[in-house]
């Protein structure tokens, strides 16, 4: 108890100089293998069969189980010795999904985590992008295209332009939320919150026509109202990041 | 066809019901049939204020659940031949409510009527939605602070997104801004927000601004709306308003609180 308690007071006192750390958010992509049967040799016979085939793809990915088409024959999987299995293999195995209970009970007591939901990745996704001529396909969707928005975004409304920008030419209000891939241009009063360049663009800006936002981000950096520079208020700016850190200034 | 008016806030205690008894007593004093819809479903109060809860035998939920005819529930208001009230229940709560309940007496009444008012409850939850959710036009109740006017934002937003308008692609409901409680010495002391920094804020044309008044109070604990009282500025302030909800062009005045007379000030002092 002491010693949580010191830990407490140290860990306060270095947060004024260098943090310890910096928590981020940060996407990762998993590969999920579907189990069909229980681990038996068959089982590993097909996996060295798939790292065979391509050794490089699979070394250092993160792997992820998914128990549904198995959870018929309970928490009989020998989870442990299954990790270290793979792990000669060099699958790494971080966790399960779609388990029993007993199932995800099992997989935690061998070190293993449950990941609920996730998105499949159309199978053939890669495939198109290795070789297929885009001849037959016309002029394509540019991918990233500019989400416009004319009407005032009210407190408590989110608006995310997955595809890049964001061109907002009415007000935001104090409580809304402007997410873009790319940039966000604010053409009328900017009182939300912008976050950009959400997927790690570092190089995504914010414009605004008049500067009162609760709060900015670029790439997971933010600043808010507290933290701009009270000269900003209700001026004309963008921000950017620069040496990692986020710079808010003037357009003249 | 009627048309189908929430008078809704966000946030509570601002006025809604005080607002929805005075508009729809307004409106039926300028001819047209009107009905109220109390949709505070467990908090009855739009009877009270209209001064016929003694008079409430069916009710809202009991028609929505077939148990009552629309017209065993409707009250005719003593006053005004042209007003009814709809009144909802006290022992319920607003899971009560469904969609397709409200549509089938909205629907009903939209025949009978020429403006139906629903008074929605406070909050964003399952009863607000569905006041809100068949609306043409919507009375954002909002008072000179800035929590109200962020709630009212919110509930901007919601009307804009989450009603059978927006859903079907039939155009905006209409909005308009009805500030109550407004004090405008308070506001020349700067202790409440003025009225161009709240519609710059929310931009949404304004239908009214009803001064904080005494009266408003004491014609809420009789039961009289208090447009009723011609001589009150709050009274006034409302009449106006109606007239603008009817579409008519009438300047904007910004009504004072009731000042005491002469002989009250005298009596006042000498108390």
């Amino acid at each position: 108890m002491t010693n949580s308690q010191r830990a407490d007071v140290n860990g306060h006192k270095h947060r004024t100089a260098v943090a310890p750390f910096q928590v981020r958010g940060r996407f990762f992509t998993a590969i999920v293998l579907q189990m069909t049967r229980g681990p038996d040799a068959e089982f590993f016979q097909a996996v060295d069969a798939l790292v065979a085939q391509t050794p490089h793809f699979f070394s250092d990915a993160p792997f992820v189980l998914d128990l549904d088409r198995t959870n018929a024959i309970g928490a009989s999987i020998d989870f442990i010795g299954l990790t270290r299995e793979l792990r000669k293999r060099k699958v790494m195995l971080i966790g399960v999904q779609n388990g029993t209970i007993e199932q995800n009970r099992a997989a935690l007591t061998a070190g293993l985590i449950t990941l609920p939901g996730g998105y499949d990745t159309p199978p053939d996704a890669n495939k198109k992008r290795e070789g297929a001529p885009k001849e037959d396909k016309g002029p394509q969707e540019p991918p990233s295209g500019a989400l416009l928005v004319t009407d005032p975004v009210r407190s408590g409304q989110r608006i995310f332009a997955d595809t890049g920008d964001l061109v907002v030419v009415a007000s935001v209000s104090s409580g809304a939320e402007l997410i873009a891939r790319g940039n966000i241009h604010v053409y009328g009063r900017m009182r939300g919150r912008a976050l950009a360049g959400v997927n790690g663009d570092s190089t995504a800006r914010i414009f605004c026509q008049s500067l009162e936002a609760e709060l900015i981000a670029i790439a997971g950096l933010y600043k808010t109202s507290d933290t701009i520079e009270s000269s900003f208020r209700n001026q004309r700016v963008q921000a950017f990041l620069e040496d990692g850190t986020l710079r808010i200034r003037s357009l003249k | 066809m009627a048309k189908i008016i929430v008078i809704t806030s966000g946030k509570g205690g601002v006025g809604k019901t005080t607002s929805t008894a005075a508009l729809g007593a307004g409106l039926a004093l300028r001819g047209k049939k009107t009905v109220v819809i109390d949709f505070d479903v467990g908090l009855r109060n739009l009877d009270m204020v209209m001064g016929c809860e003694r008079r409430v035998v069916f009710d809202f939920i009991n028609v929505i659940q077939g148990d009552a005819k629309l017209n065993q529930a409707l009250i005719k208001d003593r006053r005004l031949d042209n007003l009814s009230i709809l009144p909802t229940s006290q022992t319920r709560d607003k899971d009560a409510l469904t969609r397709e309940g409200v549509e089938k007496v909205i629907d009903e009444l939209r025949n009978e009527f020429d403006y139906i008012l629903c008074d929605s409850p406070a909050g964003i939850e399952r009863g607000a939605h569905l006041a809100m959710y068949f609306a043409d036009e919507a009375v954002v109740v909002t008072n000179p602070e800035v929590s109200s006017v962020r709630d009212s934002d919110r509930v901007l937003g919601l009307l804009s997104s989450k009603t059978r308008r927006a859903e079907k692609g039939e155009g905006p409901v209409k909005p308009h801004l009805l500030l109550t409680r407004y004090d405008p010495d308070r506001v020349a002391r700067g202790d409440m927000m003025k009225v161009e920094d709240i519609l710059e804020i929310l931009s949404i044309p304004l239908l009214g601004i009803v001064p904080e008044s005494p009266t408003v109070l004491s014609a809420s604990n009789v039961g009289t709306p208090v447009v009723l009282n011609e001589s009150s500025n709050a009274g006034m302030a409302y009449a106006d308003a109606v007239s603008r909800l009817m579409g008519e062009q009438i300047e904007m005045r910004v009504l004072g609180p009731e000042r005491r007379s002469l002989l009250q000030r005298l009596l006042w002092r000498a108390v």
